[in-house]
């Protein structure tokens, strides 16, 4: 059996009475692009600073190759970081940023210099050596920060959601690059982000974290097509959640009521069902239907309002009961021409893409 | 014709600007730069015109002596003020908002008590059998007690403890300015408490250090309460000097031209500073 390349194990954190993270635990292939996601105080960001060394967990243990890298101070775990602000040493020029970690690792001066200019070509950034950081904009500020990051070959890179300050456009961008940056060295990367996007296009895996806790770990399509939690269904995807009551369930599919006589079968169930069997049932936009006659086993909605949003159009409805389901359905679709606001609809779906979390 | 219009408003702007200048440019041309000026007629024209005060000034053993004995004391009480101030300013930058502010109100009122009541307090405590002698004979460390006030180095610690917040203070605003996550990064990067320091800490409070030694060097060398009760007679400081040639001696061309050897020097040292060491200019 091979030992994990990383491995974080039952770590937990408190301070004073108050537990930022109270148990998140996994294991990191080699040149895996793992992703922690999850809104702020959730507990990604103290993880990836228990990686860093700026913190030790309360308990719990980080291995690298098997080897704990607990009691090896921040500056000798060899780690890289990009951090959330610019950290660019402001008194050192772009190619003395990146030379820092060399200097300080006593490297020759002939491969320090070859070593930056590489890492600097690798952000894209060659010729730059002589500018100060002041005089570079904010992406141009994040990629030397890579390049410093990256120059000592360590073999994590950690990255507290270096592109949190830029605009969107710029940030894009350099997603781009990141990905490209990975696949190109092959580091393995740490990855802590709260917006789903960017998670959904940079990592292999996903961790989604919640009040301290790992809620799943997946990829993309996995988090999205099976999420495990009502959580995690909100966060990656847009979803809209009904109230349901769960009428039977067999062998992780349950019968549901949605009230008004609605009753949909075969619904994946997640989680123990309660004795007053109350659940959620979580639709995608997309993945509903929308039919203007009557369907008998339909949702019988009201038409709230009609958004064009480029190659899709949303739709706004709402139930009798007063809940709303928006319908995202593609552009010059026959269904919504013509379509207007206060009309009758049916919602119907393939029972297979809904969830329900007990 | 806009453009003229527009010529006219800056024009206006301006001069607005420099109506609110106004006081405080009377108030320092009245008491500042006109008896500069006079004292600068006075150094060269009494008792007869011409630069020979200058020239007795700066051709005396003597005096030069004086020279020497201000700039090395100075010199070494804004050294030691930066040694000892640097780690107070430090701790005072990441200490806790509660606890920081209760430091700097020591450090603050120790600025408002009375400067002449503080320089006595440590003539008591540093004469012949006052509490430092006592305590270091006590200790055994010493058999005879150390000769501590009426020489320069009762001036060196009395000055020194005087200064100490003109460094501690813009030392700790530049500290406080610098993001910790750039100490982190640098952490990260491999780098020891040590070279954290060196190679970053430092580098990035120097604009303060220099702030910081600007002020004390400068104050310390027109410094004349301290020197004049914690020194001796034997080894005076310019502004002593100058005490003596316009009260004892009533000789304002000597006078003069000693004070402005000072004003020029000061300048001097000022301009190197803006030069070097102007955080506008981003080094």
């Amino acid at each position: 059996m091979t030992q994990p390349f990383l491995s974080i194990r039952g770590i937990r954190k408190t301070y004073g009475t108050v537990t930022a993270v109270k148990s998140v635990g996994m294991d990191i292939a080699e040149g895996e692009f793992m992703t922690f996601l999850g809104p702020s105080g959730s507990g990604k960001s103290t993880t990836l600073y228990i990686l860093a060394g700026f913190q030790d967990p309360t308990d719990g243990d980080i291995l690298l190759k098997g080897r704990s890298l607990l009691s090896t101070p921040s500056h000798k775990r060899n780690i890289g970081m990009v951090f959330q602000r610019y950290t660019l040493f402001p008194h050192l020029s772009v190619g003395e940023n990146v030379a820092f970690p060399l200097r300080i690792r006593r490297r020759p001066q002939a491969e320090i210099a070859e070593r930056v200019k590489a890492a600097l070509k690798l952000v894209r950034l060659e010729g730059f050596e002589d500018r100060m950081p002041a005089n570079m904009s904010g992406g141009q500020q994040q990629r030397v920060a890579l390049a410093r990051a990256l120059v000592y070959n360590p073999p994590v890179l950690l990255m507290d959601e270096p592109l949190s300050a830029l605009d969107k456009k710029l940030r894009e961008e350099i997603q781009f690059e990141i990905r490209r940056i990975h696949q190109e060295t092959g580091v393995t990367i740490l990855y802590v982000t709260h917006d789903q996007e960017e998670a959904l296009r940079l990592s292999d895996r996903i961790a989604v974290f919640s009040q301290g806790e790992i809620d799943q770990i997946g990829t993309g399509p996995e988090l999205y097509s099976n999420p495990a939690t009502r959580f995690v269904a909100g966060f990656i995807g847009d979803s809209n959640f009904l109230d349901a009551t769960v009428v039977a369930s067999h062998a992780g599919k349950a019968k549901l009521s949605l009230g008004d006589g609605a009753v949909v079968e075969d619904v994946p169930l997640h989680g123990a069902s309660t004795a007053s069997g109350k659940a959620s049932l979580m639709l995608r936009p997309e993945r509903l239907s929308l039919s203007r006659a009557s369907v008998p086993s339909g949702i019988a909605v009201t038409v709230r309002d009609i958004t064009f949003l480029g190659n899709n159009v949303e739709v706004s409805t709402a139930t009798s009961a007063g809940a709303d389901l928006s319908v995202r359905l593609p552009f010059g679709h026959e269904a919504i021409s013509s379509l207007a606001r206060g009309e009758k609809a049916w919602l119907t779906f393939d029972t297979a893409s809904a969830h329900a979390f007990a | 014709m806009a453009v003229t219009v527009a010529t006219g408003a800056v024009k206006t702007k301006r001069e607005g600007t420099f109506g609110y200048l106004l006081p405080a440019l009377l108030l320092i041309a009245f008491f500042f730069i006109v008896p500069v000026l006079m004292l600068l007629v006075r150094s060269v024209l009494e008792p007869e015109p011409g630069l020979q005060n200058y020239a007795v000034l700066l051709g005396s053993t003597t005096y030069l002596r004086v020279f020497l004995n201000t700039f090395m004391v100075a010199g070494v009480v804004t050294l030691v003020s930066i040694v000892i101030g640097y780690p107070v300013a430090w701790l005072l930058a990441i200490m806790p908002e509660r606890w920081s502010r209760i430091v700097l109100a020591i450090i603050i009122l120790s600025m408002w008590t009375n400067l002449l009541a503080r320089t006595y307090a440590w003539m008591v405590l540093l004469q012949r059998t006052g509490v430092v002698n006592k305590t270091l004979m006590g200790l055994g460390l010493i058999d005879q007690p150390l000769a501590l006030v009426n020489n320069l180095v009762g001036v060196t610690i009395g000055m020194t403890y005087i200064m100490l917040p003109f460094v501690i203070l813009p030392l700790m605003g530049v500290i406080r300015a610098i993001d910790p996550a750039i100490l982190r990064a640098a952490a990260l990067c491999g780098a020891g408490r040590l070279q954290c320091f060196w190679r970053v800490l430092l580098p990035l409070s120097l604009p303060g250090i220099a702030a910081g030694a600007l002020m004390v060097f400068v104050m310390s060398l027109g410094y004349f309460v301290t020197p004049a009760l914690l020194g001796g007679t034997a080894n005076m400081m310019l502004a002593e000097l100058v005490a003596q040639f316009v009260q004892s001696l009533v000789n304002w061309g000597m006078g003069g031209a000693a004070a402005l050897v000072l004003l020029v020097v000061t300048l001097a040292l000022y301009a190197v500073q803006l030069r070097y060491f102007n955080p506008a200019r981003g080094t």
